[in-house]
């Protein structure tokens, strides 16, 4: 079963990602950048749920230290953002994010899509 | 008055298929969970907000009302959605007087979000 940790500070958006994801992937979770990195150095999680707003370092904060550190630098990073604004996309793309899932949540099959997607760039690497 | 809140008084304040999605995806249990974490931080993330508002902090405002964005969308808290979104811009801006006053009817909208919540989870348990 492959690994997804969940990088959000929301306590209800943890429990709604957990509940979705659950039955099919092994969930780790962290509520801040900085024991995030420390988890993804210490784990390997096949994948990463990033929201972007988070106290303290921010979501694009985090992806640049995953990108510029040689062990994490592969990992699927999905951004989780509810700005939602025209034009997010290609500018969390062009960020250096793999994909892209806007909250709140409301088809579980658009948040599953972009995971299988992001997992199977992983396995064909 | 800002055109904006009498625009959004005239919209609906919620949005009943918000909770039969969350039902749906995790049956009452989760929508249970849902409503009780949501009206655990409401009071919190305003009271913050406040706090933000109070020290100048337009920064605090805007991720307290962002994340309040958040979390009122994803519970069809529409009104409290709405207003969340015109606040964290207000604040993102750094015009923190006219946040103020969002604010205000975020304080104001809390206790329907509760008793409408409350009722639904009540309506859950039968």
């Amino acid at each position: 079963m492959s690994t997804i940790a969940v990088v959000e500070d929301n306590p209800d958006n943890r429990l709604l990602l957990h509940a979705l994801l659950d039955d099919a992937y092994d969930i780790v979770e962290f509520e801040n950048g900085v024991d995030a990195l420390a988890g993804l150095r210490a784990g390997r999680p096949d994948l990463v749920l990033l929201d972007i707003s988070l106290p303290g370092m921010d979501g694009n904060e985090i992806l640049a230290h995953i990108r510029g550190d040689s062990a994490l630098r592969s990992l699927p990073v999905i951004a989780l953002t509810a700005h939602a604004m025209i034009g997010d996309r290609e500018k969390y793309l062009a960020a250096g994010f793999d994909d892209y899932v806007t909250k709140p949540i409301v088809d579980e099959a658009i948040l599953i899509g972009a995971i299988e997607r992001g997992l199977g760039r992983r396995a064909g690497m | 008055m800002d055109p904006t809140l009498t625009m959004t008084s005239n919209e609906p304040g919620t949005d009943p298929e918000a909770l039969e999605r969350l039902r749906r995806f995790g049956g009452a249990k989760l929508l249970g969970d849902m409503i009780a974490l949501f009206l655990e931080a409401v009071p919190q993330r305003l009271a913050a907000a406040r706090r933000g508002l109070t020290g100048g902090d337009a920064h605090a405002v805007e991720h307290e009302l962002h994340a309040l964005k958040s979390s009122s969308a994803q519970l069809g808290a529409l009104r409290m959605h709405r207003l969340s979104l015109e606040g964290e811009t207000l604040a993102r801006a750094g015009t923190l007087d006219s946040a103020s006053e969002i604010l205000d009817a975020l304080e104001a909208e809390e206790p329907r979000v509760r008793a409408w919540l409350s009722a639904a989870c009540t309506a859950g348990d039968e």
